[in-house]
């Protein structure tokens, strides 16, 4: 790569020395002088890198276009604006449906308990009916169970893109920022909140009744030090 | 401790279906005096109001969780000797433990049933 010659440095620090010499304030001549030395003794040198710099600036905008292009495909408006609101409203829905046959279930069962058995006719006709409402209400588990299948779709839907994405801007091989514990996360972390486990995790009953009997007050000190 | 089925019992859950479930076990077990609250806080202030014979809470509400509830009824000398059932669907080792060592009297793991719940209250007032 091409140095700035000598000559031209030279140049350029007798112009300074020249314009330091004088005790009048800068006029835009002086600017101007200043500028034109400058670029005379950069010309060689700017000459010399500019191929290379012109091919950097090409290759960035390059890999801007295809990134663009990558959050193109990402669809991250769609995502946001319909496929994620529309899960939103399937759970929603979801809960709503199981809230209400949960309501009728018990409404239905609590009748029951609470019907005169000694009236045998009468008590048999209120366990019937009942228990036909119980059966009605049961059929949420279809409904709710193709809304799951649904919210699983766009959850798989989000899940491929943004793979795709990492995938071919090589996100993976930056190493994950660590992120910072935001305050649910922490009152979650304090207050031992894990919520429901799968099946197979987590202690069973019979785990817990164990543990409750053989841990005395002693053993669970030495667990904490 | 004998058991009474006159005592007043509370129930603390921020799922009103799971209280209704609860009330539901404990008539049919017997008991006719049932009261609910919705999270710790209510719950604690309740407890300040009136003695409870039992308290059977679940471990995750907002903004006071069952845990800080039970912490708070043994720091209480008012309050200390209440009994206490854990019914949660917090099932880690760790919360196990952690609610023993804060004086929990037993713990059960949601879902559960009708006879689970009459044998941990029966451990409780047979201890």
């Amino acid at each position: 790569m091409a140095a700035i010659q000598k000559e031209n440095v030279a140049r350029l620090i007798e112009f300074l020395e020249e314009s330091r010499a004088r005790k009048d304030d800068v006029t835009l001549n002086d600017v101007m002088g200043l500028a034109e030395v400058m670029a005379r003794s950069m010309k060689d040198y700017v000459n010399a890198v500019q191929p290379a710099v012109t091919q950097e600036l090409v290759e960035i905008s390059d890999e801007i276009c295809r990134m663009k292009q990558e959050i193109t495909q990402l669809r991250a408006t769609d995502i946001k604006e319909n496929r994620i609101p529309e899960a939103g409203r399937e759970l929603d829905a979801i809960v709503e449906a199981t809230e209400s046959a949960t309501h009728t279930i018990m409404e239905a069962a609590e009748t029951i308990m609470s019907a005169d058995p000694q009236d045998a006719d009468a008590y048999q006709a209120v366990v019937q009916h009942k228990i036909m409402e119980i059966f009605e209400a049961c059929a949420f588990q279809d409904i709710t169970g193709q809304r799951i299948s649904k919210v699983v779709g766009t959850l798989n839907y989000i899940e491929e893109r943004v793979n795709s994405f990492v995938r071919r801007l090589r996100v993976n091989e930056i190493d994950d920022v660590p992120a910072e514990e935001t305050a649910e996360e922490k009152r979650r972390r304090e207050l031992i909140l894990h919520g429901p486990q799968h099946k197979g995790e987590g202690v069973s009953q019979e785990d817990v009744d164990a543990m409750l009997e053989v841990f005395a007050q002693d053993d669970i000190d030495k667990l904490f030090g | 401790m004998a058991l009474d089925l006159q005592m007043p019992v509370l129930v603390v859950d921020d799922y009103k279906t799971m209280i209704r479930i609860i009330r539901n076990l404990l008539k049919q077990l017997g008991f006719e005096d049932v009261d609910d609250a919705a999270d710790g806080t209510e719950a604690l202030e309740k407890m300040k109001q009136r003695r409870y014979g039992l308290v059977i809470s679940d471990w995750n509400m907002e903004p006071m969780t069952g845990y800080e509830l039970l912490k708070q009824v043994r720091a209480d000398a008012g309050l200390c000797k209440t009994p206490f059932i854990m019914v949660t669907a917090e099932s880690k080792t760790e919360n196990v433990i952690a609610a023993k060592k804060a004086g929990v009297n037993n713990y059960i793991v949601k879902p559960f049933n009708a006879q689970t719940l009459k044998g941990k209250i029966d451990a409780v007032f047979n201890d």
